[in-house]
C-alpha cells in the first residue's frame, strides 16, 4: 500500500498547480441561465485547450487516460486553486453521456458527440425522472412509438438539470407498448432543439433555476438515435464505466476538505470551545472522505460499492458542514451569500442521484446481504 | 505503482496467520465471563510485539501499516489493551537502549498492562502477572515498572474485565518516556482496534438481523434495521479508509502524518461507540442481556477511547488547505 509519488507524479502536480494558477477563473460563475453556459463551455474549452479536458476518459476517445493517481492530483490541486465547480451544466456530458455512448454508442454517435462534449461545444441533459417516477425510475411513463424510422416521443420529464440551456438529452423512455418495470425501455439521445419540446425551468429553494420540466408533444427522434438496444435502455441507464464510477464525484468531494477550511479560518473558534470541537469532529471527517476518495480510486478490485459509501457519507457530510456554517454566520445567515447559497443547496445532496434512504437500501442490501425490498 | 491502496499479499498473509490464532486464543465468547484477563503468550508467540520493529532489534522488519491492520483483527476480538500497551512499550524500551527489556516484552515474558490515568490513581486494565505499566496521560505515554506498586481493586464498568487503581506509585525515577512518534503511533494502533470494534459489532448485528425473525420475517428486512446497518457500514468505511491514510503517512514519515493520525483518532471513538450502541439495539432484548455478546463491543470502546491520546487536530496545518489566489 503505497503513496509515494515518485519525480514524474511530482512534476505532474506542479504542471497542473501552474496552469490552474495562470488560468482559473476569477469571475465567480454566474447563477443559472445562458450566462452560466457561456461561463462553463468558456472554462471547458480553456481547459481543453491546455491540455486539461477528459483527463479520466480513454486516449482512444479524445482522453487522456490518466490513472487514478494521476487525477487524484489534478483534482486536489483543482479544488485548491478554487477553480470552477465540476459539478456545473457540464458534468452529465463529461461524467455521464460520454461514458455512456464510449460504452454503449455506436461508431458514428461517438464520432459525433464525444469531440464536441470535451471541446466544450455542447452541453447534455439527463431526462430520467418524471413525476410519478423517482426513486422508482422504473415506473416511467413517457413514451415512444416506433413510426417509420423515427421513434415518437410523448410525456414527460421533470427535475432535468440544465435542461434550459442544454443541447441534448440523455431521455428514457418506453418503447416497447404495455411493457412493464425495466423491460421495453430505451435510452435515446434527444436533440433539445426539436419541434415539440417545451422546458420550463423550476426555480430550486436557493433561488436559481438548475432544473426543469421537459414536456415531449409528438417530438420525432431519428431510431439512429438509440444508444444500446432498442428496448433495451434500461441495460444502457445502468451500464457505468469504471473510470467514471471512480472519477464522477472525485472533486466534489475533494472539496469538501477546502470548504471546511474556508469555515475554521471563518469561525476562528477559540481553542476548547464548542465550535472549535464540532469543527475539529468536521475536519476529521472531511479528512476521511478524501481517504475514501483514494480508496475508491486506488484499491483493486474496485466494487461498486465503494462508490454508494462515500458517496452518502459525503453528501451528508456537506449538509453538516454548511448547517456549522450557518451558526458562525449568526444573524448574517439570513442574508444571500456564498455561505448560505451553498447551504440551501447542499439540502440536494441527499435527495439527487438517488435519495439518501435508497442509497441506504442500496448499502444495506448490495454490500451487507440483507433481504430485499419489496418490489412493484 | 506510486499510487496504490490494494492490500498486499504479504499483509494479506499476515491477516490470515493472525485470524487463525485470534479464533483459536481470542474468541469473543470468552468474555462473556467477569473477571478475565488475556494471556499474552499467543500474542507474543505470534511475533505480535515485535512485527514492525526493525530486523536487527531482533523484528520482523514489517511496517506500520501491516501492524496498524493487525490491531484492527485484535479489535475485532477485544483482546486486551494490554496488546497495545506491549507493542508501545517494546519500543519505548528499545529508544531508551533497554534493548533487554524490549527483547523480554517481544517474547512476551515480561508483560505490560495498560494504566489509565484518573484522577484518584491509575486504572490498571487486566494487571494480573504484568511488572510493567504503559501509563496514558494527558501530557504523553510513560513506561512504568510496577514493582513496589500498591493496587486495590476495582469493580470495571458492568462488571467486565478485571481492573485494579494504583494506589501508591514506585519510584519514577525509573520511568521511560515515550518519544512523540511513539506516543503517535499508540494513538494510531490504539484506533485501529476501536475500528476493529465498530467492525466486530457491525458483522455480529447483520448477522443478528439476517437470522433474528419477527413478523414473519427477518428483522433485516425492515427498513428501520437496514438503514441502522447501513449507517454502521459507513462509519466502518469512513474510519479504515482514514487508518490506511493515517497509517501509510506514519510509515513513510509524511508531512501530515499528524494530521490524518489526529483525524483518526477524532473519528475513531465516536464511531466504535456508535457502532456498539446500535449493535445492541439490533439485538432487542439479548443485546441488553450479559449472554449475548454486543454489549462486550460497548464496554471495549470506552476502555480504548480512554487509552486514546487524541491531538489538537484543529492546531495541525491541513493538507488539502486553499491556495492564496493572485490578485487578478
Ligand atoms: C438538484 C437535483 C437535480 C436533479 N437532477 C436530475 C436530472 O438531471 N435528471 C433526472 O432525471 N433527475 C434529476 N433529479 C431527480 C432525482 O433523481 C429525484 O429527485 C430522486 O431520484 C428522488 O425522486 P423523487 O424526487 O420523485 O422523490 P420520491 O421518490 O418521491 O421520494 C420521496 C421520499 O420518499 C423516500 N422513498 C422513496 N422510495 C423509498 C424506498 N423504497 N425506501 C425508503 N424511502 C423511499 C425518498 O427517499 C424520499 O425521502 C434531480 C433532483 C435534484 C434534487
Amino acid at each position: 500500500m503505497r503513496l509515494d509519488p515518485g519525480a514524474a507524479d511530482l512534476d505532474f502536480r506542479q504542471k497542473a498547480r501552474t496552469w490552474l494558477a495562470g488560468n482559473v477563473p476569477h469571475a465567480p460563475a454566474p447563477p443559472d441561465g445562458q450566462a452560466s453556459r457561456a461561463y462553463a463551455l468558456d472554462w471547458l474549452a480553456k481547459l481543453h485547450a491546455g491540455g486539461w479536458s477528459g483527463l479520466a476518459w480513454p486516449e482512444a476517445y479524445g482522453g487522456k487516460g490518466l490513472t487514478p493517481g494521476r487525477l487524484l492530483t489534478w483534482y486536489e490541486e483543482y479544488v485548491r486553486a478554487r477553480a470552477p465547480s465540476t459539478l456545473d451544466c457540464t458534468f452529465v456530458a463529461l461524467n455521464h453521456a460520454g461514458p455512456t455512448l464510449i460504452a454503449c454508442g455506436t461508431e458514428d454517435q461517438k464520432a459525433f458527440h464525444l469531440p464536441r462534449i470535451l471541446e466544450g461545444r455542447s452541453i447534455w441533459c439527463q431526462g430520467f425522472s418524471e413525476p410519478g417516477a423517482g426513486s422508482d425510475l422504473a415506473s416511467l411513463k413517457t413514451t415512444g412509438r416506433v413510426d417509420g424510422c423515427d421513434l415518437v416521443i410523448n410525456g414527460q420529464k421533470i427535475w432535468s438539470s440544465f435542461a434550459d440551456i442544454a443541447d441534448y438529452q440523455e431521455l428514457l423512455i418506453r418503447t416497447e407498448p404495455g411493457s412493464k418495470r425495466h423491460k421495453g425501455l430505451s435510452w435515446v439521445i434527444c436533440d433539445m432543439s426539436l419541434p415539440g419540446i417545451t422546458v420550463r425551468p423550476i426555480r430550486n429553494m436557493a433561488g436559481v433555476s438548475h432544473f426543469a420540466e421537459v414536456f415531449y408533444d409528438d417530438v420525432r427522434i431519428p431510431l439512429t438515435q438509440v444508444v444500446g438496444g432498442l428496448h433495451d435502455g434500461w441495460t444502457t441507464a445502468m451500464t457505468t464505466l469504471g473510470f467514471e464510477r471512480r472519477t464522477a464525484a472525485m472533486a466534489l468531494q475533494l472539496e469538501l476538505s477546502v470548504r471546511i477550511e474556508d469555515l475554521i479560518a471563518r469561525a476562528a473558534p477559540a481553542p476548547g470551545s464548542a465550535m472549535a470541537d464540532r469543527l475539529a469532529d468536521l475536519r476529521a471527517e472531511a479528512a476521511a472522505i478524501r481517504a475514501m476518495s483514494y480508496r475508491t480510486a486506488l484499491r483493486e478490485p474496485a466494487t461498486p460499492f465503494d462508490g454508494s459509501v462515500v458517496r452518502l457519507a459525503f453528501a451528508e457530510l456537506a449538509q453538516r458542514i454548511h448547517r456549522a456554517a450557518m451558526d458562525v454566520l449568526g444573524p448574517d445567515a439570513l442574508t444571500d451569500g456564498q455561505w448560505v447559497h451553498e447551504y440551501l443547496e447542499s439540502y440536494s445532496e441527499t435527495i439527487a442521484g438517488g435519495t439518501a434512504e435508497i442509497q441506504r437500501n442500496i448499502i444495506a442490501e448490495r454490500m451487507l446481504g440483507l433481504p430485499r425490498e419489496p418490489r412493484a | 505503482m506510486s499510487f496504490d491502496l490494494t492490500p498486499t499479499d504479504d499483509l494479506r498473509q499476515i491477516l490470515d496467520a493472525a485470524q487463525t490464532m485470534l479464533d483459536t486464543h481470542y474468541p469473543v465468547a470468552r468474555l462473556r465471563t467477569d473477571g478475565q484477563t488475556d494471556p499474552m503468550e499467543p500474542l507474543a508467540e505470534f511475533g505480535t510485539f515485535l512485527l514492525a520493529l526493525p530486523e536487527d532489534a531482533g523484528g520482523a522488519g514489517f511496517s506500520v501499516v501491516e501492524e496498524a491492520l493487525l490491531h484492527v483483527s485484535f479489535g475485532r476480538h477485544l483482546v486486551s489493551p494490554s496488546a497495545l500497551a506491549m507493542a508501545i512499550a517494546a519500543r519505548i524500551a528499545l529508544d531508551a537502549g533497554r534493548d533487554d527489556l524490549a527483547a523480554g516484552i517481544g517474547g512476551g515474558q515480561i508483560t505490560v498492562c495498560t494504566a489509565i490515568a484518573a484522577p484518584d490513581g491509575p486504572l490498571l486494565c487486566e494487571p494480573a502477572g504484568t511488572t510493567y505499566a504503559l501509563v496514558v496521560a494527558d501530557d504523553g505515554l510513560t513506561l512504568r515498572p510496577l514493582d513496589g506498586a500498591t493496587q486495590a481493586p476495582v469493580t470495571s464498568m458492568g462488571h467486565g474485565r478485571s481492573m485494579t487503581r494504583l494506589t501508591a506509585l514506585p519510584d519514577p525515577s525509573t520511568d521511560l518516556r515515550a518519544k512523540v512518534e511513539t506516543a503517535r503511533l499508540h494513538t494510531l494502533l490504539c484506533a485501529a482496534q476501536l475500528l476493529g470494534i465498530a467492525t466486530g459489532a457491525r458483522d455480529l448485528a447483520v448477522d443478528y438481523a439476517m437470522t433474528r425473525e419477527q413478523f414473519g420475517r427477518p428483522i433485516g428486512s425492515f427498513q428501520a434495521i437496514k438503514h441502522h446497518c447501513a449507517d454502521m457500514a459507513i462509519g466502518v468505511e469512513m474510519l479504515s479508509a482514514q487508518l490506511d491514510m493515517a497509517a501509510i503517512a506514519a510509515r513513510d514519515g509524511a508531512d501530515d502524518a499528524a494530521f490524518q493520525i489526529a483525524a483518526l483518532a477524532c473519528l475513531a471513538p465516536r464511531i466504535a461507540l456508535e457502532n456498539a450502541r446500535t449493535g445492541i439495539q439490533i439485538h432487542g432484548g439479548i443485546g441488553f442481556s450479559a449472554e449475548a455478546d454486543a454489549q462486550l463491543y460497548l464496554k471495549q470502546a470506552h476502555v480504548l477511547r480512554h487509552c486514546l491520546l487524541a491531538g489538537d487536530l484543529l492546531s495541525l496545518p491541513a493538507p488539502m488547505a486553499p491556495f492564496e489566489r493572485q490578485p487578478a
